[in-house]
């Protein structure tokens, strides 16, 4: 799905003259946003230019002092990540997806397990044998390889790892998926991995948004990205005609304001 | 996407490395219980009798009851000091509703409310408050204490009431009454943690708070049930301490938060948190109570005893800080 395609839809998500300050400490000032279905955009500016706390408001981790948000068009709040998440946002945390010493199974259903049919599910019993069969139905579906679905995360690389919080989102049928830093910890291998993974969420209609400061990556990956700066979106450039110096320049205040995109 | 996948696939990792160690502790600790036996078997005079085999499962209920408590707590990646306490509490508590004429029912009753809305106020300083399990358990520890000798008023509380006192020292089938309650807790305890989802939130909040919270778990009514379960059983146990001796001791107790600990540590329960089972918590029960015992029958000081329980602890936990450093180090 190419930005241009986007622009005439209702976007997926959109935030509107979203201000957040932490004290005297203005973190974000006025910032509209938007991600359309099924593309990737990338959210870049230096540290402390407002990518986390912008990410955060959208996931419901911070609640903002002014501005709104629309989730397909009809207004949202959340006070909470959950609230965020029950509307079809999820947030693929590379540590804080998931919980390493229980198994695959048991993190891909997370807060969500089955219950046995029954007599038993009302006494809730968990279906063990229900679960493991969707989950190896589903990261199979999804390419990921592992070598038993039994296996706890933490024997996991860092990379599958990563896979499966957002096989994990996916397969809960997630509007939208927001990573931080997907790739931050992790090989050659791994990163070609997990960009691979985006593209798959993608092809299954699920917006992605990630933050990273890896423009090479960020170029070769997105389909759209929203440039910050001391807590202004200063710019969005279309990665096919844009430059990585345009994009430099943005981020370090070079250039005061640019758009290739939208 | 094949080419990443192979890659990833050829990532040396160590399948099921966690699982194994778990297999090789359980097995450990059943090996050190049987050459235990062994011993004291060929060297302790009435070690291997009939007569000794029902005192152990009496001694090892009342403590195995407060450890199960403590099993659940410790896999949340907390600690409760406050059980021994608790259960001097709850068997003072219960020795003077009974001196002062009160049906069993009603003070069996009243105390097990009573040790839930202890367990429930740890609960919620941690959770709620945030405070550390260990400062507020500590605490409790230090204040119920206090309460148990002024209530008691330093003194032993004689009660009458044969029928509670009997069913302390009864058997059903040849088997301890006190054991068959130990064994209902441990098979329900069991059941709760290894098969429901309830049970597997409290590995998922011992596993990574962050999270299981964002996966939408209540991770604060986890640790609530925890403490709570944990106040319950301390509870039941000091009911059954009491009854054991007919009559309540305010010294009931002291200590035995050592032998809770000790039995779910050995039987690997990590303080890490989202480690710790049933099972192996009712194996460290019986490898102190069997330890405990030999020692005893072999004339030796019980301070000896008391001594390797906590010089074990100490290597288990350990072994568990050298294992949880390796797996993060992999």
């Amino acid at each position: 799905m190419l930005a241009a395609q986007a622009i005439d839809k209702t976007p997926v998500i959109e935030a509107r003259g979203i201000s957040k300050r932490f004290g005297n400490v203005v973190a974000l000032e006025a910032v509209d946003f938007e991600a359309y279905a099924g593309e990737i955009v990338a959210l870049i500016g230096d540290n402390g230019a407002g990518k986390s706390t912008l990410i955060k408001i959208i996931s419901g981790a911070l609640t903002p002092d002014s501005g709104t948000l629309a989730m397909q068009g009809s207004p949202a709040s959340f006070t909470t990540p959950r609230d965020a998440r029950d509307a079809g946002i999820e947030t693929a945390y590379q540590d804080l997806a998931l919980a390493p010493d229980l198994d695959i199974a048991a993190n891909l259903f997370l807060g969500r397990e089955l219950v046995r049919p029954g007599l038993l599910g009302k006494l809730d019993f968990y279906d063990r044998k229900a679960m493991r069969k969707r989950t190896e139905e589903h990261l199979r579906g999804f390419g990921i390889k592992v070598d038993s679905i039994d296996q706890r995360v933490d024997t996991l690389s860092g990379g599958q790892r990563q896979s499966i919080a957002v096989a994990r989102t996916v397969f809960w049928g997630s509007a939208a998926i927001i990573m931080d830093e997907p790739t931050a910890a992790l090989g050659v291998a791994q990163t070609a991995l997990v960009l691979e993974l985006m593209r798959k969420v993608r092809a299954a209609g699920t917006t992605v948004i990630f933050i990273s400061h890896n423009l090479p990556q960020v170029f070769e990956a997105s389909d759209r990205i929203v440039v910050m700066r001391h807590g202004h979106r200063v710019g969005t450039l279309d990665p096919r005609t844009a430059t990585m110096e345009q994009a430099v320049s943005l981020m370090t205040g070079a250039t005061a304001f640019a758009t290739t995109a939208n | 996407m094949t080419a990443a996948a192979s890659a990833m696939a050829a990532q040396p990792n160590k399948p099921l490395a966690g699982t194994r160690w778990d297999l090789v502790m359980r097995l450990g600790l059943l090996g050190i219980i049987a050459i235990l036996v062994l011993i004291f078997s060929a060297t302790a005079t009435g070690f291997l009798t009939l007569q000794n085999l029902d005192n152990n499962a009496r001694q090892m209920a009342v403590v195995g009851i407060l450890a199960v408590g403590e099993t659940f707590v410790i896999i949340t990646a907390g600690i409760d000091l406050s059980v021994g306490s608790l259960l001097g509490f709850g068997g003072i508590l219960v020795a003077l509703s009974l001196a002062h004429a009160l049906p069993i029912w009603l003070a069996v009753v009243g105390v097990v409310v009573i040790a839930i809305a202890v367990g429930l106020l740890n609960g919620t300083l941690i959770s709620t408050a945030a405070l550390p399990p260990f400062i507020v358990t500590l605490g409790m520890l230090g204040i119920l204490r206090g309460l148990t000798q002024i209530f008691g008023n330093g003194q032993q509380v004689g009660y009458d009431a044969p029928r509670f006192t009997s069913f302390a020292d009864g058997n059903t089938l040849g088997i301890p009454n006190l054991f068959w309650i130990f064994a209902l807790v441990c098979v329900l305890a069991g059941i709760f943690l290894h098969y429901t989802r309830r049970g597997r939130y409290v590995y998922a909040t011992g596993s990574n708070k962050e999270s299981a919270r964002r996966a939408g778990i209540n991770v604060n009514a986890t640790t609530l049930t925890v403490y709570a379960v944990s106040g319950l059983l301390a509870g039941v146990a000091g009911i059954l301490l009491t009854a054991r001796q007919a009559q309540g001791d305010p010294n009931a107790g002291t200590g035995y938060e050592l032998d809770a600990i000790a039995a779910a540590v050995l039987g690997g329960a990590s303080l890490f948190g989202a480690r710790g089972s049933i099972v192996g918590t009712f194996l460290g029960v019986t490898l102190v109570q069997i330890m405990t015992n030999g020692l005893n029958l072999l004339n030796f000081d019980p301070q000896v005893a008391r001594m390797l329980e906590g010089a074990l602890l100490i290597v288990f936990v350990y072994m568990d800080h050298w294992r949880s450093r390796k797996l993060a180090a992999a």
